[in-house]
């Protein structure tokens, strides 16, 4: 796929996934990375991004194994702003599938 | 690549950022590597997955001089933001480097104008001066006229420069949200 284009994408992805529940770094990478085919260390600088910009909030908390974790939190800007991209995406979406499918029934 | 040759080079990648962000940043790799490694992969593998740690590290430049930008926009700062993301990818040299051209032309251009207009009167005492037999109230008129306008015009490009300047750097942002980066194929 397109390169500019998925760059774009991996905030929605980053965010979806904070929407649930909090997680750590190496989380997201894995879970993302399953389906999409990434360069994993970009998602790190996108992450230090949105926590600037207020989107996420951060914390460490110890774990049984290994070092100390640190983890992400969508505050309620973040939540907002996950919202607006979300639906911008699926409107998005929903008319590439619509022209996607009459463009097989024409043929 | 080993992981000390990972963070070594991006390490020396990062060196022109604040020393603490510097660590922040390797904090987080230490951590990927660390847990990484107890799922049993090996150090190759998991430095493989990130990616190149220069453009890991081009990425947070950009960013970390776009934030620069945004906080106080002065001229070396603008200059600097734009130049690390033109980095970013041979792309933003046509679509960064391009507009930024025009606008900084047309803004100086602008001032050039209201510059030259507000000092005409004084044109015209120097040229009285040296050729004192083609003087004519009309040039004086005239150019005194020109100085009004051409406050008028610094009042304006003032207004015009400070909203060029702030369109820009959301562009930027934006393009550093966009632009490259972060994929297998880039």
């Amino acid at each position: 796929m397109n390169v500019q284009f998925k760059k774009g994408v991996l905030e929605l992805c980053v965010l979806v996934l904070l929407d649930k529940k909090d997680r750590y770094g190496y989380e997201l990478v894995q879970k993302i990375s399953d389906q999409i085919d990434i360069s994993e260390g970009t998602v790190y600088p996108l992450l230090r991004r949105l926590t600037k910009e207020g989107y996420f909030t951060t914390y460490l908390k110890e774990s049984t194994e290994g070092p100390p974790r640190k983890y992400y939190k969508l505050t309620d800007v973040g939540r907002s702003y996950y919202q607006s991209l979300l639906e911008e995406w699926q409107e998005f979406t929903n008319g590439v599938n619509q022209l996607i499918k009459e463009g097989v029934i024409d043929d | 690549m080993t992981k000390e040759q990972f963070l070594s080079k991006l390490d020396a990648s990062l060196n022109k950022l604040p020393s603490q962000e510097k660590q922040d940043i390797l904090q987080d790799f230490e951590e990927h590597f660390a847990m990484g490694l107890a799922e049993g992969k090996t150090e190759e593998q998991i430095a493989e997955s990130l990616g190149s740690p220069a453009q890991i590290a081009k990425d947070l430049i950009a960013t970390y001089h776009v934030e620069k930008v945004e906080a106080t926009a002065t001229t070396a700062n603008i200059f600097r933001a734009v130049w690390a993301v033109i980095g970013l990818g041979f792309f933003n040299l046509v679509i960064v480097l391009g507009p930024f051209i025009a606008l900084v032309a047309l803004i100086v251009a602008g001032w050039t104008v209201a510059g030259a207009f507000i000092v005409s009167p004084l044109l015209v005492i120097i040229n009285t001066v040296m050729y004192p037999e083609i003087f004519q109230f009309f040039d004086l008129f005239f150019s005194i006229g020109l100085t009004g306008l051409g406050l008028f015009i610094a009042i304006g490009m003032y207004f015009a420069t400070r909203a060029v300047t702030s369109g820009f750097v959301r562009y930027l942002k934006f393009n550093v949200r966009v632009v490259k980066g972060g994929m297998k194929d880039a």
